[in-house]
């Protein structure tokens, strides 16, 4: 993580394109939702889930989908380390410049618009963010991994962001979706890796639904775990790299 | 003319070259469509929840996102293919290429190749638009069309020249990357610009200008266009192409290629 760290200093230009990519949604939804609910919360939640988003962010279609292609994942291979380590750290070294540069950000939003993201609330979303964390690098660690069999695992990834979007409470907070999806926005993963943890920091999970919501967050964890190790023993039975 | 010309036989000639990968074709609309239908559905959980935006209705902000996507799709298929990764072509001294080729440099370096295929974006954006007209029952004035038309057209024109002024900042300050802040507060212009703080708002007028490009062409087709509205579309249309204008010809001037 450390090599990551100092490779990512030298990218730090991309990488504010990277963050600024990732706060835009969350500053549209903000202006959106204030002004067309304004006093339920969304203020709060908004900013969280810019927090929530720099910190969950996962990027592997573009730091192992393109190993794949290029054949580099043979090398990968050949190390006593699992393969998955660097992406990983890779990963990690990303999320901390995104809260770096992302941090400036947050600051002027907590001194110009009316946040309430108290002590307690925060302490109850850190594990939820923790876990949102490791479910989101699931998930696109699963999707990035479809470059074993196609061509457009950017194009896999990129729908399956669209479906956090629209289902995780990017697009809309998922406590105000109509009544005929929240249901089903609440038990699918997109909430537990975007929307719950910014729920729980701006204090808008009712008390008797936070235990559900942690248990929605880690079946979905365990799910994806899973699911990312069969795609992943599957897909390098199927690789076959330059010479090979 | 010959302008045009060579434009027509630059994109006949990139079309060729996008048509031999027919797969990624189909796949791109499709995920296209799920963008555009994103953004649709995200109207739809506002509107859900609400009349009214910002005063305005769901069939106005239909027609003003379809506004948004017809020219995201031509900054796409024209204008970011040929001015994304500037600074990296200053610094790397690729520019000379375009200096080099008979043609006025401005044309080549901000509208020399494209991608027709992005054009899916544009269509989609028409038949959003055309939802959002057909769902407000208004009935279109030939005035209220041909007032849409021309702030598209300065929406375009504003487009082009205010990318191309984010690109024309790399011949002074190589360090920096406005384009970065450019392509994100560009996403701010899916909605009626009278929902941001008013900073925000005058930001996405005169500096971005998100409003030009979706907020005033489909006020002028849902609500009719006012002479002064018209006026400002122009006014600002042509006042950016002659800005970035000047700010391209004393870019050039500093630019001292690859090899001096």
């Amino acid at each position: 993580m450390q090599v990551e760290f100092l490779k990512w200093f030298a990218w730090r230009s991309f990488a504010f394109t990277l963050v600024a990519n990732q706060a835009v949604t969350p500053l549209i939804g903000l202006a959106v939702w204030s002004v067309a609910m304004p006093g339920q919360g969304v203020t709060s939640y908004y900013v969280a889930m810019l927090l929530v988003r720099l910190l969950t962010v996962s990027y592997e279609n573009h730091t192992f989908s393109g190993r794949v292609y290029e054949g580099a994942v043979a090398d990968d291979l050949l190390r006593p380390n699992a393969v998955v380590l660097a992406p990983l750290g890779e990963n990690l070294a990303i999320r901390v410049w995104h809260i770096i540069i992302g941090l400036p950000v947050i600051v002027v939003l907590l001194l110009v618009v009316d946040v309430d993201l108290g002590t307690q609330n925060l302490a109850v979303a850190i594990p939820a963010v923790l876990v949102a964390a490791v479910l989101r690098f699931l998930y696109t660690w699963s999707l990035a991994l479809s470059a074993f069999w196609t061509e457009r695992a950017h194009s896999a990834v990129g729908f399956g962001s669209t479906l956090v979007f629209l289902l995780g409470g990017e697009a809309a907070p998922v406590y105000l979706l109509p009544d005929a999806i929240r249901p089903w926005a609440e038990a699918l993963p997109f909430r537990a890796m975007s929307g719950f943890p910014a729920e729980l920091a701006a204090g808008l999970v009712p008390p008797q639904a936070i235990a559900a919501g942690f248990i929605y967050q880690l079946l979905w964890t365990a799910v994806f775990a899973v699911t990312a190790a069969a795609v992943w023993r599957a897909g390098v039975r199927r690789y076959t790299a330059v010479g090979g | 003319m010959r302008i045009l010309r060579l434009m027509g036989r630059i994109f006949a000639l990139s079309l060729q070259r996008e048509m031999a990968f027919r797969t990624d074709l189909i796949f791109s609309l499709l995920m296209s469509i799920i963008d555009v239908a994103a953004g649709v559905l995200a109207l739809a959980a506002v509107f859900g929840r609400v009349q009214a935006l910002a005063g305005w209705r769901l069939e106005e902000a239909l027609v003003l996102l379809g506004c948004f996507e017809i020219v995201t799709g031509l900054l796409n298929t024209f204008i970011e293919p040929n001015l994304a990764w500037f600074t990296e072509k200053v610094t790397g001294g690729r520019l000379d290429d375009v200096l080099l080729q008979p043609l006025p440099s401005l044309f080549m370096a901000s509208l020399g190749s494209c991608r027709p295929l992005a054009l899916r974006q544009v269509l989609l954006g028409a038949a959003v638009l055309a939802f959002g007209v057909a769902k407000a029952a208004h009935v279109l004035t030939p005035g209220g069309v041909l007032a849409f038309l021309v702030l598209i057209l300065a929406g375009v024109a504003v487009t082009w020249a205010t990318r191309l002024l984010t690109a024309t900042a790399a011949f002074f300050a190589p360090g920096m990357e406005p384009s970065v802040l450019y392509s994100a507060a560009w996403q701010l212009g899916r909605y009626p610009v009278s929902i941001y703080h008013p900073m925000v708002a005058r930001l996405l007028t005169y500096v971005v200008p998100a409003a030009l490009v979706a907020t005033l062409p489909a006020a002028a087709l849902t609500r009719g266009a006012t002479p002064g509205l018209l006026a400002v579309g122009l006014g600002m249309g042509v006042g950016a192409i002659a800005v970035a204008v000047f700010a391209w010809n004393a870019g050039i001037r500093r630019y001292t290629g690859a090899t001096s």
